[in-house]
């Protein structure tokens, strides 16, 4: 049964509204362009000019009501998933027939206790459940030092600036400080493993930042709120904090967003993305109108040593291509790639050369934020899998041989897994406790259960093939 | 232990001007640990010690202490074993302070000696004189003294101010200066349910009083009226410490043989059809003078007082901090040690054959004071620019009588108190579960409880609102930034079963060494937090009806932020058992109201009519269920 036909049976009313509407709505439009458009009218990134167009359909509004849960203020990592993508998926669904599109996914739709992984509930591999951080609006993003006894993470917590800001926390007493300067966006940050040196990419530059973070502000004022304040900015650039004295060096400085970087475990290498190929060269008509659609269109995966010296491009594949990592042995980087149309993304493998690329999932859904545990085993990473507004954490065993096995079973977001480096806990981004209008992620930890984790994975089903690729 | 021993490993009399924040706490958090223990090894980070705090519950809970009511003998043995106890942590009374106990005056109780009511007028034979504990009582609020006058009969006497829903005067278009007022008790029975909610809200006696009083009224007098529960008999108002004293008014409940009399001076008059005519949501038409009618109200009534005592412990600032005295140099943490005696007055909910026992008040609080006095220790060993302030209340199961009266009387500058912590029944951690609440009384808390938790792990449940039934509130009412430690309500909440035995003690531990973290980082902070004042949300600012008139038999749990109103429990054998109902289950629509949180559920209560079943939506595992629940008559 496709995914379709799922969301109408579960959602019978829905069905006339989707029937009608979707008829009612011009099919030719490209769905990338009617999500733009809709994503705009939820509110543009910060600085850009309010979108004037075309109002809401009352399809999407009434799709919306369906799926309140998504009404959040989600913490994304490296896949920075915009409003876009989400748009787009939600009108996936409701273009499905016309499209094609996601025509061989079948994870159940939001809310439905069908799916075989619903045949456990997470307290089978994540015991003392728990919120971690509480401090500001949002928070996100922890990612260890190897002994586990620092966590940086990024969180808004500056006053006055609604984005977010990189901080350390000491996993011993809870004492965090700032590490990135307060001002402009950051994201995206990793300890060096070898030198506890702090990479984040960060707008703080950019004379315009205090400005946007104003425009930003009385844009919630005004009572709305973005769903995704992310726009690629290609004022994002990777800098590192000294451990010792704090300083920032700045590693990039090409036109184009360069973040979600990322140590080797020998703290000689960086591995991030960068949209730069959309601005140092000569684009196409198409790739311009791209370009304008979703910039993300255009990140690719890079590598350079740690001081910023020998940025190579590694992925040469149309896309997005995001949140790389090394494996624990560093023999390996796990990304997300997304495919050409932005509707689904996978989790692959290289080698740091960029030479063997590997499908590690053909899930059908945007599964992306992938980390590999440090047993090396298995790849935990978030998936859309069970709907819209219930993005949930899973795992694959790491030559992807199996189907994914879901970890979280809470309703809402549950994403960015990391697991510390002992291999024991587990920490994540999840909006479970939003209730009273704080619907926005908080960093959750919990004890991970890495046996059971094992036996789960090995009964895991085989690989089933969901987009048609080897 | 000895703390200046750990002082001089801890280093802090470094020269160094800047502080390693990191690296200094982490030797205090071992340290909050390593005080805790009476001998032998320290422990790992984040296990408990709970010898402690188990000995300090099951002495304060034991029969000796016969429940600890406020102003018992039962109560002062409990005043002396915190002061043992504060004695042995290096604590001393508050500067300027003879003693660790604190005295405070109470009310205790209330009788008539001897109000009357004289009528005089044609219709009368001589001028009778009513007297006497079946026709006529003074409410427990009212003045003493005498008036006269001329008799206004004001319908329900309700007044809902302008703007709300259903707007209502009984006193439209009515005189009743200098005048006796004459209402009916409680409010309109057979209007539709939502007004009915509004009017309940605003039909309390005290309500009805300040009303009175407000539009130049010389006494206020109640009948419960033909058609109403209980009728024509005395209002036997609960009596109520908190809410004791002078209202400015005299006011006095009386039978419905003395209204019928007072009737007889009005022509064809019938209170029943009077108040049949009001119960259908007619309330303009009702108010009247009666014709011919002179009243002489003479209250006597006596309030009996009692002392209780607040047991205060104060722990200076360490003697080598910086030398410069901090902005606010105070924080103060505080537990309620008194309880419900043997359940005779108040709030007790023994049922059957527990009535009259010893209600142990384990989890309700000696948890608190457990948690207090461990936490004491911890901070007595640890390095503070701020002197501690350890407050072991009395009185507040009475109505938060003890902090009141600290905040009237305080032994420190209140505006020198950067915080307050409260601990309220923290004994039975479930699932790690702590809720924390009053979180919205500052923004310092969120990052306070986050640094604090990290090493402790609890799954803890924010709650904002500070308005709470407990002695946190009287802080906020002062303006300081307060919060409330909180595990959950429960089936023996306020019985004799709330025994030592239920209690989690290393989840009790735990609550300490959280309260204690947070207040080191209070104690040491370097900025001054501000208090914000919660908005009150409609059913916050409601006053309450008269005393519940219909029994649906739910305890609300008040932990936790669900979206709609968890069962801490149900009354066994009561409306809400019948229906089905059991702890844990999350109502969310109850007599089609919506219910997202506690007050959505007092105000849907307020609707409720006894023996007129209601719908009730409910959550169970997170399925939808639906189940129909008739109140009761409370027994």
């Amino acid at each position: 049964m496709n995914y379709l036909a799922r969301l109408i049976i579960a959602n019978p009313v829905a069905s006339s509204h989707l029937g009608y509407d979707v008829m009612g709505a011009n099919p030719s439009t490209p769905p990338r362009q009617m999500a733009y458009n809709l994503g705009n009218n939820r509110g543009t990134s910060s600085g850009a000019e309010p979108f004037s167009g075309p109002t809401v359909p009352t399809w999407i509004s009434d799709l919306e009501s369906r799926f309140p849960r998504y009404q959040v203020d989600m913490v994304v990592r490296r896949s920075k998933l915009s409003a876009k993508p989400v748009y787009v998926l939600l009108l996936a669904a409701l273009l499905l027939p016309f499209a094609g599109l996601l025509a061989q996914a079948d994870g159940p739709p939001s809310g439905q206790q069908t799916n075989e992984s619903d045949q456990y509930d997470e307290s089978v591999l994540l015991s003392r459940i728990r919120q971690l951080t509480f401090e500001g609006r949002r928070a996100g993003e922890g990612y260890f030092s190897p002994d586990g006894s620092q966590m940086v993470f990024q969180t808004e917590r500056v006053e006055g600036n609604p984005y977010f800001q990189i901080y350390l926390m000491d996993m011993l007493t809870g004492e965090t400080r700032r590490v990135s300067p307060g001002q402009g966006k950051t994201t995206c940050a990793f300890i060096n493993p070898v030198t506890g040196d702090i990479e984040f990419a960060s707008t703080h530059h950019d004379p315009r930042s205090l400005e946007y973070q104003q425009a930003e502000l009385e844009f919630r004022a005004s009572g709305q709120e973005h769903r995704m304040a992310w726009d690629y900015d290609p004022e994002m650039e990777i800098y590192v904090a000294d451990a010792e004295t704090g300083e920032l060096t700045r590693l990039t400085d090409v036109r184009g967003y360069d973040a979600e970087g990322s140590y080797s475990p020998d703290g000689e290498w960086i591995v991030f993305a960068s949209t730069r190929d959309a601005y140092n060269r000569e684009l196409n008509e198409e790739e311009k109108s791209a370009l304008e659609v979703d910039p993300s269109y255009f990140s690719e995966i890079y590598i350079m040593r740690a001081d910023g010296s020998e940025q190579t491009r590694l992925t040469n594949v149309p896309g997005y291509d995001g949140g790389p990592f090394f494996s624990p042995d560093g023999k390996k980087i796990v990304w997300r790639q997304f495919d050409e149309g932005g509707l689904l993304a996978d989790v692959w493998t290289m080698d740091p050369d960029g030479s063997n690329p590997h499908r590690v999932t053909d899930f059908g859904a945007m599964s992306w934020a992938p980390y590999v545990h440090p047993s090396g085993q298995y790849v935990l990473f978030a998936s859309n899998k069970l709907g819209f507004s219930n993005f949930e954490v899973f795992m694959v065993d790491v030559e992807g041989e199996k189907e994914p096995v879901r970890v979280t079973t809470t309703d809402g977001f549950d994403g960015l897994p990391v697991p510390t480096p002992d291999g024991k806990t587990l920490v994540w981004t999840s909006t479970r406790y939003g209730a009273e209008g704080r619907q926005t992620g908080q960093l959750f930890t919990a004890d991970w259960n890495h046996e059971k984790a094992l036996e789960l994975l090995e009964q895991a089903p085989p690989r089933k093939s969901h987009s048609g690729s080897q | 232990m000895n703390a200046a021993i750990h002082h001089t490993s801890l280093g802090r009399r470094d020269s160094d001007p800047v502080r390693k924040p990191a690296a200094y706490f982490t030797l205090v958090a071992a340290l909050a640990i390593v005080t805790s223990i009476p001998t032998g090894a320290v422990p790992a980070l984040g296990q408990a010690v709970a010898t402690d705090v188990r000995q300090h519950v099951e002495t304060l809970a034991s029969d000796e202490f016969e429940g600890r009511l406020t102003g018992s003998e039962g109560a002062s043995l409990a005043a002396d074993y915190i002061i043992s106890q504060l004695r042995s942590m290096g604590a001393a009374p508050v500067p300027g302070q003879a003693s660790f106990r604190m005295p405070f005056e109470f009310t205790s109780g209330v009788i008539d000696t001897g109000s009357s009511l004289t009528l005089r007028g044609e219709v009368f034979d001589g001028d009778p004189v009513l007297q006497g504990a079946e026709v006529l009582q003074g409410l427990p609020f009212s003045d003493n003294g005498e008036v006269s006058g001329s008799v206004v009969f004001a319908g329900y006497g309700i007044t809902v101010p302008p703007g709300q829903d259903y707007p209502y005067d009984s006193y439209a278009n009515l005189d009743v200066e200098d005048k006796v007022v004459l209402v009916l008790r409680h409010s309109p029975e057979d209007v539709e349910r939502e007004m009915r909610a509004t009017l309940s809200s605003y039909s309390g006696l005290r309500r009805k009083a300040m009303r009175a009083r407000e539009l130049g009224a010389k006494a206020l007098l109640v009948v419960t009226g033909p058609r109403s529960l209980n009728a024509g008999k005395i209002a036997n108002v609960r009596f109520d410490s908190a809410a004791s004293g002078g209202s400015g008014i005299l006011a006095a409940s009386i039978s419905g043989d003395v209204a019928d009399k007072v009737f007889t001076a009005v022509p064809n008059g019938s209170l029943e059809q009077i108040q049949e005519d009001l119960d259908a949501g007619n309330p303009h038409a009702a108010g009247f003078d009666i014709p011919g009618l002179e009243v002489t109200l003479d209250i006597a009534i006596e309030r009996e007082t009692d002392t209780g005592y607040n047991v205060v412990g104060f722990l200076p600032a360490s003697n080598d901090t910086s030398g410069v005295e901090p902005a606010k140099p105070y924080v103060l943490l505080g537990a309620h040690y008194d309880h419900l005696g043997r359940g005779r007055s108040g709030n007790s909910m023994a049922r059957g054959d527990e009535i009259g026992e010893i209600h142990y008040g384990a989890d309700d609080n000696a948890s608190g004071v457990a948690a207090l006095l461990s936490a004491g220790v911890t901070l007595a060993g640890m390095n503070r620019d701020r002197a501690v302030v350890l407050a072991f209340w009395s009185g507040e199961e009475m109505g938060v009588l003890g902090s009141t009266a600290f905040v009237e009387e305080p032994p420190v500058p209140l505006d020198q108190v950067i915080g307050y912590i409260n601990f309220d029944m923290v004994g039975r951690v479930v699932d790690n579960k702590l809720t924390v609440q009053a979180v919205g009384s500052s923004d310092i808390w969120p990052r306070l409880i986050e640094q604090s938790n990290v090493p402790v792990g609890f799954d803890l449940q924010i709650q904002e609102d500070p308005y709470l039934p407990t002695d946190s509130s009287s802080f906020n009412n002062a303006g300081i930034p307060n919060i409330s430690m909180f595990t959950g309500t429960h089936e023996d909440y306020h019985r004799p079963a709330d025994l030592p035995e239920d209690i989690n003690y290393e989840g009790l531990e735990s609550v300490a060494r959280f309260g204690a973290l947070i207040g080191y980082r209070l104690a040491n902070l370097s900025e001054v937090p501000a208090f914000v004042q919660v908005a009150r949300s409609a059913g916050q600012q409601m006053g309450g009806g008269d005393a519940a008139r219909a029994w649906t038999g739910t305890i609300p749990d008040f932990g936790g932020e669900v979206e709609g109103l968890r069962l801490g429990g149900v009354m066994e054998g009561g409306p809400a058992a019948e229906a089905g109902l059991q702890q844990g289950d999350v109502i969310i629509e109850f007599a089609d109201q919506q219910i997202t949180n506690i007050y959505d559920y007092t105000y849907a209560l307020e609707s409720v009519k006894v023996d007129e079943p209601v719908k009730v939506v409910y959550l169970r595992d997170g399925e939808r269920y639906e189940t129909v629940l008739t109140p009761r008559v409370r027994q």
